[in-house]
């Protein structure tokens, strides 16, 4: 089949939509399809060979933070003629109500088309101001796909229609084979050692990083050789500001890493530690860190309680309690069995969300939004064993 | 010539209100053509469904469920969701085996029925909003047409154990 993906940000800089569309294209094409993606880029810039550059993006403070995008009517030029040139037996656009190549994709298409909403925002700030129009992008799409719960939600209340949810895969074999940072995780014992792991923006509220900060302040003196790796965005003085200076050198701190430093990192520590305190529509991370085949201990949030399949292919804890986080991670460090427990549950979960299999629920969608145009339904072969 | 201008002005606006009406009777023609072909799709998967259930009641599972399935093949419009209805309860209330090949023909039949059903109520949703509007309604557009109608049917997805957790 010949499927045209439309990705609204710049691959320039890294994110959680333009990392999803790469995925799922690798995917797909991995089950012997043929993918084009449009997304913004320079033409020089380099990119995967299934990428159709549609031109320089420019940055537009968006939605907190900034979006690289294209949008004008040279890029409404560059995305008819990719659609003509493409002839796609179904076009799948992301993030359509953005101002962006998507949502010209969508006005400019006819036939099946797919749209996936990542994001759980009600809707753009440009679009509500008529609710007529975003009817009429509305009406363009076939098929609708929500990566999460509450994206679905959103749908479903604010957009008057129905999502398909289908999770974000992820990627387990890249995150199950890579090699450990050197020297890590280290020793882990009862009493002693031990490698916990914090990613993401130390200084968001709602990522809850105070609340690891103070449970391993609590832990760490009477702890000899526990240790906290964190990595993400941010100034290093503003996070080793936060620990007393004889514990400084229990912290390392790695900055922004790569995908592929990601998963070394997720290898390297004993624990993953998610306290977030709200806000998390999905919980990408825990498949993450569950594909690396590291234990997860998660605030008892209903995203991280779902992945988590209720607390049995990861440990729970009161959103929010450092305590309990802290009585969490004693228990855990030193109960390696425990952790053993755990991770082969998570084994099982993540394989649910293992890129190939999630792309196999895609091809059905893909397969129903051609139905829908034109009444004929499609083999069950065509879409490959579920 | 204040005349003139006048004139100008009525042709234009003349035409824009017939741009408007062409493209809206055109959109609501659109969105009918749509839900028809949705349906269409939508009723090959009930039947899809309904048939591997047969086989599979056939080898497996004896009377109740084979004629449940033979119900909703035969059913009426009008008990159509009803029959559905049922035959989802009779394939909940049966233990699939998610290794033979018959259940899992059912578990997938069903799956792809209930994006069927979603897609149809999406465009069926977009077809009504659009035919329901008052201009719409004034001018009786789309009026060759019937009203699309919703198929209400509960969620025809089937666990089987160690499903996919969704989230």
């Amino acid at each position: 089949m010949r499927i045209g993906i439309v990705c609204p940000y710049s691959f320039d800089v890294p994110g959680g939509v333009q990392n999803h569309v790469m995925d799922l294209a690798e995917a797909l094409i991995a089950l012997g399809h043929e993918v084009s993606v449009l997304a913004p880029a320079d033409e020089d810039s380099p990119l995967p060979s299934y990428v159709v550059p549609a031109g320089r993006a420019v940055p537009l403070p968006y939605n907190g933070s900034v979006a690289r995008i294209a949008f004008g009517p040279v890029s409404t030029a560059r995305v008819r003629r990719w659609i003509t040139r493409g002839d796609f037996d179904v076009l799948h656009v992301h993030e359509p109500l953005t101002l962006s190549l998507s949502l010209l994709a969508v006005l400019s298409a006819r036939g099946p088309v797919v749209a996936t909403f990542h994001t759980a925002m009600t809707r753009s700030r440009a679009l509500a101001a008529a609710q007529g129009v975003l009817q009429i992008v509305l009406e363009r799409i076939t098929a609708r796909i929500a990566v999460s719960a509450l994206a679905r939600k959103v749908q479903v209340e604010h957009m008057d229609g129905g999502a398909v949810e289908i999770p974000n895969g992820v990627a387990v074999a890249k995150f199950a084979h890579a090699e450990p940072l050197p020297g890590w995780p280290g020793e882990c014992g009862p009493g002693t050692g031990g490698t916990l792991g914090f990613l993401g923006r130390f200084t968001e509220p709602r990522k809850g990083f105070p609340v690891l900060r103070d449970a391993f302040l609590d832990l760490a003196p009477s702890r000899p050789g526990l240790r906290l790796l964190v990595a993400g965005p941010g100034d290093p003085d503003d996070l080793f500001d936060q620990f007393p200076a004889q514990l400084r050198d229990r912290v390392t701190f790695l900055g922004l890493v790569s995908e592929e430093d990601k998963a070394r990192m997720l290898r390297s520590v004993h624990l993953y530690v998610a306290p977030n305190t709200g806000g998390e529509s999905f919980g990408m991370i825990l498949t993450e860190a569950l594909a690396a085949g590291t234990t997860v201990v998660a605030s008892d949030l209903d995203a991280f309680r779902r992945v988590l399949d209720g607390g049995r292919a990861g440990r729970l804890f009161p959103t929010g309690d450092p305590v309990a986080l802290r009585d969490a991670l004693v228990e855990l460090l030193d109960d390696a069995a425990a952790r053993a427990t755990l991770t082969e549950c998570g084994d099982q979960v993540v394989a649910n969300y293992d890129w190939p299999v999630v792309a196999r629920r895609v091809l059905e969608v893909y397969a129903a939004a051609i139905e829908a145009t034109d009444g004929r339904v499609i083999d069950e072969e065509w879409v490959g064993p579920g | 010539m204040p005349g003139m201008w006048w004139a100008v002005g009525a042709i234009v606006l003349v035409g824009l209100v017939s741009t408007y009406l062409v493209w809206t009777a055109g959109r609501v023609e659109r969105l009918h053509a749509r839900a028809q072909l949705a349906a269409r799709a939508l009723d090959a998967h009930l039947l899809r469904r309904a048939a591997a259930a047969a086989v599979l009641a056939e080898r497996r599972y004896g009377v109740e469920l084979y004629a449940a399935a033979r119900i909703a093949l035969d059913a009426h419009p009008d008990e159509r969701e009803a029959a559905e209805n049922d035959l989802t309860r009779q394939l909940r209330a049966v233990q699939l085996d998610p290794v033979d090949p018959d259940c899992e023909a059912v578990v997938a039949a069903s799956r792809r029925l209930a994006l069927a059903r979603q897609v149809h109520t999406d465009l069926v949703r977009d077809a009504r909003a659009a035919r329901g509007r008052t201009l719409v309604r004034l001018l009786r557009m789309g009026r060759g047409r019937e009203w699309p109608r919703y198929f209400d049917i509960d969620d025809p997805t089937l666990t089987v154990q160690a499903d996919v957790p969704t989230g």
